[in-house]
């Protein structure tokens, strides 16, 4: 039995592989339809899972304190004949709460800030751009410069950093927050080589950006926590809000002493010599001009046909301060 | 206008952003602009340029008139120019080409100047020699292609 059921098959492999190919040919075009499908599939998944990595990365960018963030993706490069600055474009502008200076980050570091809005879209002004500067701090030495843009395919470099003052390279420098734009402690560049350059006062230091801009795909705009409820932001500099006040009385950005006069017009007054306090070892202030003296009334009788002469007669009093007042500024001079 | 130039002047639009992408700081719609005053009726260049204006302005990282400026020298450099020349001369093409060139590098040294920036000399230098090969290239070959255009009296 064995031998004719082994002779069985192989007839039956035989028949099946080499000579009945009865709708082999309609089964391989569906396969190769289904595997194109398949492939082209692949790569669509291929590409979601890398900008799900990507977006995960942003996502996990933990903003500082009283800062959010919200993900912009990059829609353009430099592009045209007007690109003379190292800029890219997001998809995010002045109707998603983007305003001027607002700070762009990707999960390496700092990327730039916001140079211009449109309704829809934002240029990014890159930080290895010449024209950005940003105030930094090392990370360990605790060390303060400024970074500056060269260009690109260019290291920054750091500058101002005093001969003898200590920092590493290898060293990450971070944002110091001093300019107001950008948070407290988000890392920009890291040191790769320190040097000095002939006379100078200062160190001659290079770092290196912690991210590559022609890899960029989506990046992060910090938004100030008071300013992301807002949906549009005014296109104008970046201005620090004042904390939330207890009372519903509204603030003054103006300071104003103590003991000001509540309205605006004696605020003058502060000007006069008088209530200028001396400075130590001047000496008393000279004396406040007396007031002036009320003019006497003039008969009608005197001149009735002249109606501009009591303006004049009334000038006449200033004239005679402003005289009074002459001696008074020499002697005090 | 015929479909087959209105396709024409949608896909060199469309060619000359992608392009501008991949080679930054070269106009490639600068030369199509010259084309269409010179093988178009005068509103074609006004819409092409208006619309490739905004392009340029909105992509660019310029203030808002430098787009203006950029056309309204290339233009009134070819309307200066075909008083001279022949305007359909593959030369007068290489010497609007050399004059674009240098009016970038001029241009943007100026504009950087007047808004205090600070631009990267080298690379503008490598753009401007990069503008002026490649705009009368490429005006022979779109000069080729619409002359090949169905419906074109030139087409064979």
């Amino acid at each position: 039995m064995a031998p004719g059921k082994w002779v069985h098959e192989q007839v039956a492999s035989f028949w099946s592989r080499y000579l009945y190919f009865v709708g082999i040919r309609q089964q391989n075009d569906q396969l190769r339809l289904e595997l194109d499908s398949a492939k082209k599939e692949l790569a669509d998944l291929r590409e979601n899972a890398s900008e799900v990595e990507r977006l995960r990365q942003i996502l996990s960018l933990t903003p500082p304190i009283d800062w959010t963030r919200r993900a912009a993706r990059i829609i353009s490069h430099r592009l045209g004949p007007n690109a003379a600055l190292e800029t890219f474009l997001i998809d995010k502008g002045s109707a998603h709460g983007v305003s001027v200076n607002m700070p762009v980050v990707s999960p390496d570091g700092v990327v730039g800030r916001v140079l211009r809005l449109s309704p829809t879209a934002a240029t990014i002004l890159l930080i290895t751009d010449p024209n950005s500067r940003i105030p930094v701090v090392s990370q360990k030495n605790r060390t303060q410069g400024i970074v500056k843009g060269e260009g690109p395919t260019k290291e920054l470099t750091l500058q101002y950093v005093p001969q003898g003052a200590p920092i590493e390279e290898g060293e990450v420098l971070v944002t110091s927050g001093l300019e107001e734009i950008f948070p407290k402690g988000l890392p920009v560049a890291k040191v790769t080589s320190i040097g000095r350059s002939g006379s100078s006062l200062f160190q001659l230091i290079h770092a290196a950006p912690l991210f590559t801009p022609r890899q960029l795909e989506e990046v992060a705009l910090l938004f100030k926590a008071n300013a992301a409820a807002v949906p549009v932001a005014p296109a104008a500099a970046p201005v620090v809000a004042p904390p939330p006040q207890p009372t519903t009385a509204p603030v003054s950005p103006i300071i104003t002493p103590p003991n000001a006069a509540p309205t605006g017009k004696p605020q003058k007054g502060l000007k006069t010599p008088a209530a200028i306090p001396p400075a130590p070892g001047q000496g008393a202030p000279p004396p406040a001009p007396a007031p002036a003296p009320t003019p006497a009334p003039v008969p009608a009788v005197v001149e009735p046909a002249k109606p501009a002469k009591p303006a004049k007669k009334a000038d006449k009093p200033a004239e005679s301060e402003k005289k009074r007042r002459k001696p008074a500024r020499t002697e005090g001079q | 206008m015929r479909p087959a130039r209105i396709v024409f002047w949608a896909l060199l639009t469309l060619a000359g952003v992608w392009l501008q992408n991949i080679v930054p700081g070269v106009d490639f719609l600068a030369p199509g602009l010259i084309l269409a005053m010179q093988e178009e009726k005068w509103t074609v260049p006004v819409w092409l340029g208006g619309i490739w204006l905004f392009i340029q302005e909105g992509t660019g990282s310029m203030p808002f008139g430098a787009g203006i400026l950029w056309y309204g020298a290339l233009a009134g450099l070819y309307f200066f120019g075909h008083w001279l020349f022949e305007a359909r001369n593959f030369l007068f093409m290489l010497i609007l080409g050399a004059c674009l060139g240098a009016m970038h590098f001029l241009f943007i040294n100026v504009m950087a100047l007047l808004q205090d920036w600070s631009i990267y000399l080298d690379r503008l230098g490598v753009e401007a020699v990069q503008q002026a090969l490649i705009f009368p290239i490429e005006w022979g070959l779109l000069y080729l292609i619409h002359h090949h255009l169905p419906g074109d009296p030139h087409a064979a």
